[in-house]
């Protein structure tokens, strides 16, 4: 259950966009945003909230890249797959990043830290190749750039309460 | 109008028309996946590629995408053209299963034919296959999800047609996945629809699959049966068992489309209760000895009784033909009655509906998908007329406005725009919830309150019952009308009681005079006095008055037999016979099957037409010659047009006769 004031928020904003749909991206980010990943009860909430059935918000919710239907550690690494990319060595860049992980594209560390993301093109085409953390775009990445970066990002485990 | 040259022919078209309507209009085919006359263009499949020679825009273009322009010269057979669309074809079928012999859409399947149509045999991708998790839709449809060819038909038709919630697209490029959130039945009333629009295997007939080949099936253009709109089908059937029924295409009735309903309602035809053995007094006999023995009985009972005694009963369940001839009987034996409906209510209102349609006022379903403003009274369209609720959906997709009549709201029908007080509980306890109409409206209390002047092509949608016919007495002369009766034949049934002295059937039996009746496919919806002798009914379904009945004379179902319904605003519509009749093969045991006595008929064969044991009956008790029914007013017209049934490929299966109303 999202608390009551998150949303109101989130029904004013749909109120205000002319169709419910266009509010959807927003709408799914703010609950993906408080349950960690957009989860079967946050699909369920975001239909109620957008008047539309579960399979309408399911199908916006897989289209988009950004928007996690599967559980994500606490920081997420896109690395651009497109063509431009793959050929500056983004291939490479990948393969590094999983050996240096020591997890396979598409899944996330056992400490729950960093979750690998293959992804279509970041459009950063002319700094190949390109990864992309939260909304922070890095390019040109080379293998040990890319350490340095998911070593700052990697934030530390939530103290035990 | 613009003018362009397509594969050297000149070509004139209206403005907005895209190459590829363009090149249909002189029959000349593109292939195409996405792109059907009822959904439009997606863009999705590439493989309407032609290649433009000069003109405003030049080289290799997508004809459903591309609105014609002047000066445009168009080659479909340029080897450039020709090679992107065989890459497409190849592309296509990288991921598909390379299973055709085992695949149940193998032989009526588009991706098939344009496989074979574009030249690729062998296949050089040896990558590995995308595969999918099927789902389980319910019992009719059958889901394959790896056959899939990513042309959005089934989605767009889904939600934006018919306004379906519960399946769509998810997932994006290579992982695109066409379905449920989780799995179950579809609940759209439309859902047989993706059967025909999917262009491969991915939707299938599950009350059908593995049984026959489309060659194998014996089928025919056919008339629904199953409520009063008359949708035009393509009943399939195998070894005297009905299959399935598929859609036909009728651009003034149901368009491409039928309900689910009509659609999966085969089972009655092939019921192993269903009588199919005359019968004198419980016993056994062939059609012609119980013939005899209702021409005597009719003799006896005439001399004791009097013609004054007896009631001829038709149905609006049954055919024109049937219909005319029982009144013809009636007529022969100068019958104290002549009864087509049940109840005096239901004989006046289908009467009242029927006198207020004229050919210029009768709505056809294309009306009413072209129509700016709808206004619907005293109807339950969901379980009455499915069909029609697909067709206001189209006209408000276009910008109709839609008011629904009811004195009360909590009377409204489930949807968007409802004011109920109760809630849907409540409702459900007081027997008030009516299915959830596939298109917003607004609730007003009175027609009045509709401003049907203002609008340019209203029309009027009414049940015919009280509420619905007493609202339209003086409809404004702009607004066209439609009604929802009740039974494929209702308006004809309406039209015969007009020109006959008819009464209902429920008062003539109250009446103490009718002593006996001999009924054809009618239905009693309650118990029959035990002082009335059924001297003979004949049907193709048991009914009370079958069980009743002394002689019993079993009867062809529509699919086993040509006739007319005259559908709910006025069209007659010829059906053909689809199939013999008789025991379906499947489910004789070996004693039964093969047959071991020679004879002309199938086992459970010995059946007629209503029509024609009427007439054989009338000969029987003297008539020297039975006039054999004609039907001047129908004509030839065939609204099918170039197109097949399924889009795709010309088609043999024509419709032989339309005309609207009695004018």
């Amino acid at each position: 259950m999202i608390p009551t004031h998150l949303r109101q928020e989130l029904e004013q904003r749909v109120a205000h966009a002319i169709t419910p749909r266009e509010a959807a991206v927003d709408v799914m980010k703010e609950l993906q945003r408080h349950y960690g990943w957009l989860t079967d009860e946050a699909v369920a909430e975001a239909a109620a909230i957008l008047g539309l059935s579960p399979l309408q918000v399911e199908e916006l919710a897989t289209f988009y890249e950004m928007i996690y239907r599967r559980p994500v550690g606490r920081t997420v690494v896109h690395v651009c797959d497109s063509i431009s990319c793959w050929a500056m060595g983004g291939e490479t860049l990948l393969r590094h990043l999983e050996q240096m992980l020591g997890i396979e594209a598409g899944s996330t560390t056992a400490d729950n830290a960093v979750t690998l993301l293959p992804c279509c093109c970041l459009g950063n085409c002319g700094n190949a190749p390109a990864l992309m953390i939260g909304d922070r775009l890095f390019g040109p990445v080379s293998p040990e750039q890319a350490a340095a970066i998911i070593a700052d990002h990697r934030t530390p485990r939530p103290a035990d309460p | 109008m613009i003018k362009l040259i397509i594969d050297d022919i000149p070509v004139e078209v209206p403005e907005g028309t895209t190459v590829l309507e363009a090149a249909q209009s002189v029959d000349i085919p593109i292939p195409h996946f996405c792109w059907h006359p009822a959904l439009g263009k997606a863009g999705a499949c590439r493989v309407c590629a032609v290649k433009l020679l000069d003109g405003p825009v030049k080289g290799v273009q997508m004809s459903c995408m591309l609105p014609a322009q002047d000066g445009m010269v168009v080659s479909t057979t340029d080897a450039e053209a020709v090679a992107m669309r065989k890459s497409v074809i190849e592309w296509l079928m990288i991921n598909h299963p390379h299973d055709c012999p085992v695949c149940d859409e193998g032989g009526e399947c588009q991706l098939q034919d344009y496989t074979i149509a574009g030249g690729h045999g062998i296949r050089r991708y040896d990558g590995k296959k995308r595969t999918h998790v099927n789902q389980y839709l319910g019992e009719y449809i059958e889901h394959e999800m790896n056959r899939c060819i990513q042309c959005y038909r089934c989605a767009r038709f889904y939600q934006e047609y018919a306004g379906g919630t519960d399946f769509g697209v998810m997932g994006r490029a290579a992982t695109i996945y066409f379905g449920r959130q989780e799995e179950g039945p579809l609940e759209s009333p439309f859902s047989g629809n993706l059967v025909d629009i999917c262009p491969t295997g991915v939707f299938t007939d599950k009350t059908a699959r593995f049984r026959a080949r489309y060659w194998d099936y014996d089928m025919a253009p056919s008339i629904c049966p199953h409520c009063s709109l008359g949708c035009n089908t393509v009943p399939m059937a195998r070894y005297r068992e009905l299959l399935k029924t598929t859609a036909r295409r009728n651009d003034r009735v149901n368009g491409w489309f039928m309900c689910d309903k009509g659609r999966f309602a085969n089972t009655m035809v092939n019921a192993p209760d269903r009588p199919r053995q005359a019968l004198v007094d419980g016993t056994p006999v062939t059609l012609d000895e119980a013939l005899d023995a209702l021409a005597t009985r009719i003799d006896d009972f005439l001399e004791l009784h009097g013609p004054q005694a007896l009631a001829i009963v038709g149905s609006p369940r049954m055919d024109l033909g049937g219909n005319i001839m029982a009144a013809r009987l009636a007529e022969l034996l100068g019958a104290g009655a002549l009864c087509y409906f049940d109840t005096p209510d239901q004989a006046h209102l289908t009467g009242e509906a029927v006198a207020l349609l004229t050919a210029e006022s009768s709505a056809s379903q294309e009306d009413v998908r072209k129509a700016d403003l709808i206004a619907l009274v005293g109807c339950d369209l969901l379980n009455e007329a499915p069909m029609m609720a697909l067709a206001v959906r189209q006209a408000w997709r276009s910008g109709a406005k839609v008011y629904v009549i009811a004195p009360h709201p909590d009377l409204l029908p489930e949807g968007e725009g409802t004011n109920h007080t109760l809630a849907p509980g409540e409702r459900v306890a007081e027997g008030r919830v009516r299915g959830q109409l596939p298109f917003p409206f607004e609730h007003v209390a009175t027609l009045a309150a509709v401003p049907l002047a203002e609008a340019k092509r209203p029309v009027v949608i009414c049940g015919a019952t009280t509420e619905g016919v007493e609202a339209v007495q003086s409809p404004p002369r702009t607004a066209k009308l439609a009604f929802i009766l009740d039974g494929p034949n209702a308006f004809g049934c309406a039209e015969l009681a007009r020109q006959h002295n008819t009464v209902a059937l429920s008062t003539a039996l109250a009446d103490s005079r009718i002593r006996g009746i001999i009924s054809f496919e009618a239905d009693l919806p309650r118990d029959l006095s035990p002082v009335i002798d059924v001297l003979a009914a004949a049907d193709w379904r048991p009914t009370r008055l079958t069980a009743r009945a002394g002689v019993f004379l079993p009867t062809t179902a529509w699919v086993e037999q040509e006739g007319i319904y005259v559908n709910n605003e006025g069209r007659a519509q010829r059906f053909n016979k689809v199939m013999n009749p008789g025991l379906p093969i499947k489910g004789l045991t070996p004693e039964l099957h093969p047959p071991r006595t020679h004879g002309k008929a199938a086992p459970g064969g010995n059946v007629a037409p209503a029509e024609r044991l009427i007439a054989t009956l009338m000969q029987r008790l003297g008539e020297a010659e039975v006039e054999e029914l004609e039907f001047p007013l129908l004509d030839k017209e065939d609204p099918l047009g170039p197109k097949g049934a399924r889009g795709w490929s010309s088609s043999c299966l024509g419709l032989k006769a339309t005309t609207p109303g009695p004018s």
